[in-house]
């Protein structure tokens, strides 16, 4: 702010007028706040551009298609969105899924994103701008990226100054921990719950530091949408109340705090009970009770300070005082007390419990720990997905706490709570980067500023001392050259010009990792052949589109319920168990479907009216995420709930072999026949024998596979995915 | 309650009130009145102690700074990692041809995964990095002696350097496709 300053006060006779290029252009020469403007502007214009092209990856090598597995449920409702409406939207039971039981679409799910979408269409289409729902889908994250980079920009003017929001913006931009769950393609929650969580926080240390009501407003309408967008709400509605609590101790507390949280607890929780999915949760559930109590807590802390002003009697009021806070402690604790004894207020629920506990998930419940993306944090995850601001973090705490305001401490407290979640789980990497971007930042910015004040402060004295030439002013600015370290403008330069290779080979490593870590659309694989060329396998939409054409429209099909949602959406069929992982016991019986023996495998798929299994096979392509590397987990989830699974039938030597030394439960669990059903003659790799497994590396145990109840319907081009008919019983005995 | 809060008015005779000399009760606020004898009327205050002793202050930033510090030191070398999958210290992998117990460093294979010194030795680089920019920082601070300041800007210097030519030979180590 004080170089600026010192630019617009400079006298004119020092600006180099007679050494401008084109004197025809003298006329467009701007004021110095003008050029600013410019800059910051067009900056932030290439910011948002860059954030939208660096997401396309995927886009431009395949085509604009949906990613992974969750995105394509909420594509499905999206299209089902844009079809019939809102209200068929919010009450729809789709009998389509979890066979029999079938799913409450409209009241277990998050509508933010799909409504997002659907508006974005509607504006589209009355532009009539001729677009099809699904290339809006694929581009809604891109473009709320864009948007976040925008908020980013705004937030870190309010923490620091322009500089270091223009730093934020454009670190934002290309971080990876972002990008990985909103490249184009990726149309899911946190692609547009990472914009309404950094709108909400903006707005709401805003709100703080105005005062204002408007803002306050601004921050509940914040929190409704990302309540509506993403689980990942609770973060907000735990941290707002934290920051308070800090704020009281500290005794940075007035009007202005009190308004803030007022308006935006008390708003916020009634908009966020609209939402069927979240219901009464903000009074009845433990996750939100902080919340709840830092409110009680500053109505009693607020009405005891104004007491004390109106009294001005220090005795009346230290009793005053004593009664009040032993009633306000019993009450409270009372009401927790009945509360959580009745079980209204319902304890914290195993998803984040595990955040505050992470071995409680590793004991207790195996689909949460066998998610890949809930696994703690290892280094090299951290440095792969944040790069150089791993060294600015901890500089810019330090300034952060050198220049200590209501804003800074609220970012320093959404870093440090974010980072240790970070370290919990990877896939919260994500709701870190926001802060880590923002404290890096600041670092930037204030360490930029002191090097180009170290190269300025030099030549203003030297200029000073040569117009003046006084003998004083002479002594003075001997005495400030003498104070200055040596060779200190040259050691500037040096430094930031290694503050730009740095900064530069962030941006390198951000494409890198972009381009080759998180572009893939995982239904479509791509490996590097023989001869360097690339070759792509399209097995699964090969798959779902010969479920789509050449079943019955009733058929029911199962399988693992990775791709229940993919099933449901391009297969169009009924799946017994999809990602949604509501139901445990429905789960564990198709596990111990698929690792029982043939027989008792046919009773279950008869109770469950099973019409086609689907299994993923990698064997031939090499392609590790099969349903043979994730069979461990289809055993201990269906032995968590019938024990009659027991996972050592399937180990040998608590080692899991598909080998001749294979248990032999293993070699003859359904899942290994449907697997490797006629395998055994087929030569995968030149110089090895028939039935050689490229994904395990091992020659199988069990060629000879020969079923009985079931009989082979499809087996895709790369043998990738193999569907099975279930036959009907037999007529005759 | 510190001076930094600035007080709510509770109503317009209260600020008539605070014109006049204190401790007189003489204003026409009800809240006030009913203050002055309500809660004492019927009830004892409880003998509660309510002074903090004196000696519990709140830490300097600085305290909590280097605190803060520590537990990025931990959670960003993956201690969480190491509590919950309790990976060895460091791997060992048999030499094919002589049959001798080679250690091994730097976990090969996946980007999500560590053994515990590895963990802990690019964790030192990243605090390292940071701490050599605050002491660059800390450098430019015209109040300290001139020695000092030199000596900081250079460990400041070095300090990033190192650090960032460590972490990315680590990192070189254990992608082996990295930046290629």
């Amino acid at each position: 702010m004080g170089a600026k300053a010192e630019n617009a006060v400079r006298p004119p006779s020092l600006a180099p007028s007679s050494s401008f290029p084109f004197p025809a252009l003298r006329t467009l020469k701007l004021k110095t706040k003008q050029q600013e403007l410019l800059i910051r502007v067009s900056a932030l214009a290439l910011i948002y551009v860059l954030a939208f092209a660096v997401r396309l990856f995927s886009v431009l090598r395949y085509e604009s298609m949906i990613h992974e597995f969750d995105p394509y449920f909420n594509y499905r409702t999206t299209l089902f969105l844009t079809k019939n409406g809102f209200y068929e939207f919010w009450n729809w039971f789709d009998a389509e899924s979890w066979y029999p039981l079938g799913r409450i679409i409209g009241g277990t799910l998050f509508p933010g994103l799909m409504v997002t979408a659907a508006l974005i269409y509607r504006a589209l289409r009355f532009l009539t701008f001729a677009v099809h729902i699904r290339e809006v889908c694929v581009l809604t994250a891109p473009f709320f990226a864009s948007n976040t980079t925008l908020v980013a920009y705004f937030f870190g003017k309010e923490i620091w100054d322009a500089g270091a929001g223009l730093a934020a913006a454009a670190l934002i931009a290309i971080c990876p921990g972002y990008i990985s769950r909103s490249v184009a393609g990726s149309y899911d929650n946190e692609g547009v719950a990472i914009f309404a969580l950094l709108l909400t926080f903006y707005f709401f240390v805003k709100a703080v530091n105005t005062g204002s009501l408007a803002w306050g407003l601004a921050s509940a309408f914040g929190y409704f949408y990302m309540v509506s967008a993403w689980g990942g709400y609770v973060f907000i509605i735990n941290l707002v109340p934290l920051y308070v609590l800090v704020l009281l101790i500290t005794g940075r507390y007035s009007m202005r705090l009190y308004v803030a949280y007022n308006c935006m607890y008390i708003l916020g929780m009634l908009l966020a009970m609209q939402i069927r999915f979240v219901g009464f949760q903000h009074v009845q559930s433990g996750e939100h009770m902080a919340a709840m109590g830092v409110f009680f807590l500053m109505q009693v802390f607020y009405f005891v300070d104004w007491v004390k002003y109106t009294l001005n009697d220090p005795k009346l009021f230290h009793s005053f005082l004593r009664i009040t806070l032993t009633c306000s402690i019993s009450v409270g604790a009372l009401a927790l007390g009945v509360g959580t004894a009745t079980g209204y207020i319902s304890p914290w629920t195993g998803r984040f419990y595990s955040l505050l506990d992470p071995t409680y998930a590793k004991d207790h419940i195996p689909i949460i720990a066998s998610v890949s993306e809930h696994q703690p944090t290892a280094w090299s995850s951290f440095m792969f997905d944040f790069h150089i601001l791993l060294f600015l973090f901890p500089a810019g705490l330090y300034f952060c706490f050198k220049r200590m305001s209501d804003a800074t401490i609220f970012i320093v407290m959404y870093g440090l709570t974010s980072m240790y979640f970070a370290g919990v789980m990877v896939r919260l990497i994500l709701v870190a980067t926001p802060a880590v971007c923002l404290i890096s930042a600041v670092a930037v910015s204030a360490t930029i500023k002191n090097l180009t004040t170290l190269i300025r402060t030099k030549s203003k004295a030297l200029q000073t001392v040569s117009s003046k030439g006084t003998s004083s002013l002479k002594a003075s600015a001997k005495a400030s050259l003498d104070q200055a370290l040596p060779f200190q403008r040259n050691a500037a330069l040096a430094l930031l010009a290694g503050a730009f290779y740095l900064l530069s080979r962030y941006a390198i490593h951000c494409t890198w990792v972009t381009s080759e870590a998180y572009s893939s659309p995982s239904i479509v694989l791509a490996a590097r052949g023989a001869h360097g060329g690339r070759v792509i396998f399209d097995d699964y939409r090969e798959a779902y589109f010969w479920l789509r054409q050449n079943t019955p429209p009733d058929a029911k099909v199962m399988s693992w319920w990775d791709y229940g949602y993919q099933i449901t959406a391009m297969g169009n069929r009924t799946v017994i168990v999809d990602n949604n992982t509501w139901n445990n016991t429905h789960i564990a019986t198709v596990g111990r479907a698929m690792s029982s023996y043939e027989d008792e495998a046919y009773e279950i798929m008869q109770s469950l009216d099973v019409d086609y299994v689907l299994v993923v096979f990698g064997g031939v392509t090499g392609y590790s995420s099969d349903d043979i590397n994730k069979f461990l987990w289809m055993v201990r989830i269906g032995g968590g709930v019938f024990p009659v699974i027991k996972e050592p039938d399937y180990l040998v030597n608590g080692e899991y072999r598909v080998d001749k030394g294979a248990a032999p439960k293993m070699l003859n669990c359904l899942m290994y026949k449907l697997c490797y059903y006629r395998f055994g003659e087929l030569t995968t790799e030149y110089g090895k024998p028939t039935g050689y497994d490229r994904a395990r590396g091992v020659e199988i145990g069990n060629k000879d596979v020969k079923l009985e109840y079931l009989e082979e319907a499809f087996t895709t081009s790369n043998w990738i995915v193999r569907i099975y008919k279930v036959k009907p019983p037999k007529n005759r005995w | 309650m510190r001076a930094k809060s600035d007080h709510a008015s509770g109503g317009s005779a209260a600020a008539a009130s605070a014109a006049s000399p204190p401790s007189e009760f003489d204003s026409i606020d009800p809240i006030l009145q009913l203050l002055r004898f309500l809660p004492y009327g019927f009830l004892r205050p409880p003998r509660l102690r309510l002074k903090l002793p004196s000696s519990l202050a709140l830490p300097s930033p600085m305290t909590v700074f280097c605190l803060v510090l520590l537990t990025y030191f931990a959670v960003v070398s993956g201690l969480v990692y190491d509590v919950i999958v309790e990976p060895p210290g460091i791997g060992s992998t048999q030499d094919r041809s002589t049959g001798a117990v080679r250690p091994v460093v730097f976990l090969p294979g996946r980007v999500n995964g560590q053994y515990i010194i590895e963990g802990l030795s690019s964790g030192f680089m990243f605090v390292l990095g940071g701490v050599g920019l605050i002491l660059m920082d800390l450098a430019l601070d015209r109040n300290r002696a001139r020695s000092v300041r030199i000596s900081f800007a250079s460990f400041g210097i070095s300090a990033i350097v190192i650090a960032y030519a460590m972490s990315m030979l680590f990192i070189r180590i254990k992608i082996p496709g990295y930046l290629w």
